[in-house]
């Protein structure tokens, strides 16, 4: 087990730069996530990591080993990928004693091995099949299997869980939860799902075209966004994003939101005029508040304990699907935990306070607090 | 899909028709074999000698070096396979995992070269293998035919190749493997099906040849392969058809066997179970 330390890594393929200056200090055992919309990076910097692909410059340290111009096999990693990559011609017993024998072990050693970390995955009764003959869960986890088996200095994990069926996601996010708390390997795990990064992970860091957003625990990404995208990635469903802007009221400073001039006096809104408020879905009351709207509902959907309700407030909102690889916008979302009829059509008070909203500069896109 | 009876019937009276299409040759040059030349010259034809000549083939093995004539067509063709796998396993595995500027393009450019006609390289051949020494030799049908093999091998192998995951390599450098031990322990077993047919191929191409023979390899009978010493049975006056057909019989089977061998490794999926 070891520390990793990236230094300063950036990759271009030809005139393309597809991570900028990535730097990432991994402590030992931490399950770092890696997330972002498809094409931000997050493969290739894990196989940065791995040796798979040489970067444009800056280093990778193992430990205290620099491993920058290593081959994958010296790094003493082991890596799953999100098609699995098992070799199809060996058993699953060869599968996962692959790598010890690569590296020389003793037969007696590895059938030793190889039961071992069969056993743990729940997969000691198929050692002898082939991977066809598997189904998706039991191949994932032979794939696991041939990482763990080697005991390696870190885990890499490209998506391991995104071909598999919602159920069984998230029975095996689970498992390699538990078993991360069991071994306790360095771990770096890339996913594009939000809900397994907030899950699973002691530190997220999220990527977009190339670039570090933010890195942060779960909570604090929750919580402190530093800009639009990472407000709008954490979280489900996501933030709503309204046009703001700053005016005065009363000679001190006030924010102009859904047609609603509200006093701040509390709260800085920077220099911008034009701004951008935020606010989560579950942060919006049915009747009064601070800030308190009657919107005629378009759409609900009822999930039995809480209602999606969606309004449609035109302009104002602002469309962030695209960005976020998402499929559309429904319009403005509100989580409504109380039971009683809400139906779609009819007219709501909603309502909402000023210490749950977040400002955005509209310019820069960061958060102003 | 369920069949009903009579798309059963017509599926399998096509499927007739098409294997006697294909075996009634191979048939008719059996029962050639087997006949006397008077049973040949017979209008109408018999289906079946009666009796079987079967001492033909004893009497052409005995007049004929056959035997020498089949070693040296073994020889020639597995060289060419050895040699024509060895080139289009690397330039193949080349083309279709690195990138280069212009691969694309070079991979069709390549196949081009196959589409000359065999016969118009053998003028430069000859004028080559004779500076060389090479006439007369073994050698110089197993390079000769290796560059009608490789283009047609090598374009076949990048295909084949282009399929496979490139995840599976990484896997095994990651696991420890060298890049070309990754080719070895992974890709190559993989690839089975893929180097079954294009061994196949290179085998029976190097194994049907008769012009490049003829020019190559002009000196004494020992040297020759079995498609040209078949092409000497033919005599100025007479020919007797019955012992070329039994000769023909004897140069069938290697390949025939050839065919059961690697048979079970034509069937493809071999890579079911690597993903997903
Ligand atoms: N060999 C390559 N040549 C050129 N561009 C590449 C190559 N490999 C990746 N890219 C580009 O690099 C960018 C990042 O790719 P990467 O595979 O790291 O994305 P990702 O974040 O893993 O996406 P996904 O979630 O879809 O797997 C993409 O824009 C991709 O097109
Ligand atoms: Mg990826």
């Amino acid at each position: 087990m070891a520390n990793i330390s990236i230094r300063d890594v950036h990759k271009s393929y030809g005139t393309e730069n597809v991570l900028k200056t990535f730097s990432l200090e991994i402590g030992d055992g931490e399950f770092v996530v890696l997330v972002g919309p498809s094409g931000c990076g997050k493969s290739t910097i894990l196989k940065i990591i791995a040796g798979l692909e040489p970067a444009s410059g800056g280093q990778v340290y193992l430990g205290d080993r620099d491993v920058t111009d290593s081959a994958p096999g010296d790094r003493d990693v082991a890596m799953v990928f999100q098609n699995y990559a098992l070799y199809p011609h060996l058993t699953v017993r060869q599968n996962i004693g692959f790598g010890l024998k690569m590296r020389g072990m003793t037969a007696r050693e590895i059938e030793r091995r190889v039961i071992d970390a069969a056993r743990i995955l729940a997969v000691d009764r198929y050692l002898d099949r082939r991977p066809k003959d598997l189904s998706g869960g039991q191949r994932q986890r032979v794939a696991l299997g041939r990482a763990i088996v080697r005991e390696p200095q870190a885990f890499l994990m490209d998506e391991p869980l995104s071909n598999l069926d919602a159920k069984l996601r998230v029975h095996m996010r689970a498992e390699i939860g538990a078993l991360h708390k069991r071994i306790g390997v360095t771990t770096v795990y890339v996913t594009h799902d939000q809900t397994e990064a907030m899950t699973m992970a002691d530190r997220i860091v999220i990527l977009r075209d190339g670039e570090i957003q933010q890195i942060a625990d779960p909570d604090t990404m929750f919580q402190k966004p530093v800009n639009l995208f990472v407000a709008g990635f954490i979280g489900s469903p996501g933030m709503n994003f309204l046009r703001a802007s700053a005016t005065e009221m009363d000679g001190s400073p006030a924010i102009e939101i859904l047609g609603m001039k509200v006093s701040c006096k509390n709260r800085n809104l920077g220099s911008a005029s034009k701004l951008i408020a935020g606010i989560r879905p579950e942060h919006f009351n049915v009747g009064g508040g601070e800030f308190s709207v009657n919107l005629r509902s378009t759409l609900v959907e009822s999930l039995g304990s809480e209602k999606y309700v969606y309004f449609d407030v035109g302009n104002d909102l602002i469309d962030r699907s695209s960005d976020l690889d998402e499929e559309f916008s429904k319009g403005l979302i509100a989580r409504i935990g109380q039971q009683g009829r809400l139906n779609e059509g009819e007219v709501i008070p909603l309502s909402f306070s000023l210490e749950n909203l977040y400002f955005f500069d509209a310019e820069t896109e960061k958060v102003i607090s | 899909m369920k069949r009903t009876r009579a798309q059963s019937i017509r599926l399998y009276l096509g499927v007739a028709a098409v294997c006697g299409i294909l075996i009634f040759p191979i048939y008719w040059l059996f029962i050639t074999a087997l006949s006397t030349t008077l049973e040949l010259k017979s209008l109408p034809p018999t289906f079946w000698p009666d009796p079987p000549q079967w001492q033909t083939f004893a009497k052409v093995a005995e007049e004929r070096p056959i035997l020498l004539w089949l070693a040296n067509s073994t020889i020639a063709a597995l060289g060419s396979v050895v040699l024509s796998m060895f080139v289009s396993i690397l330039a193949g595995y080349s083309l279709s995992r690195f990138r280069v500027r212009g691969g694309n393009s070079l991979g069709l450019f390549i196949l081009t070269a196959k589409m000359l006609p065999a016969t118009l390289l053998v003028i430069p051949l000859f004028s080559i293998f004779r500076s060389v020494g090479l006439i007369g030799s073994i050698w110089s049908l197993i390079i000769a035919h290796s560059t009608l093999i490789i283009p047609f091998t090598t374009w076949m192998l990048k295909g084949y190749f282009d399929t496979i995951p490139k995840e599976l390599e990484q896997a095994a450098m990651v696991d420890g493997c060298s890049p070309l031990g990754a080719m070895v322990r992974v890709i190559l077993p993989v690839s089975a099906p893929g180097l079954a047919a294009t061994s196949l191929y290179a085998f029976v191409l190097s194994w049907a040849d008769y012009a490049y023979a003829r020019t190559f390899l002009t000196n004494s009978q020992n040297n020759w392969t079995a498609n040209l010493g078949i092409t000497t049975m033919r005599g100025e006056y007479v020919t007797d058809w019955n012992e070329i057909a039994a000769v023909s019989v004897f140069v069938a089977i290697p390949i025939v066997i050839i065919y059961l061998f690697l048979e079970r490794y034509l069937v493809g999926g071999l890579t079911a179970g690597a993903e997903k």
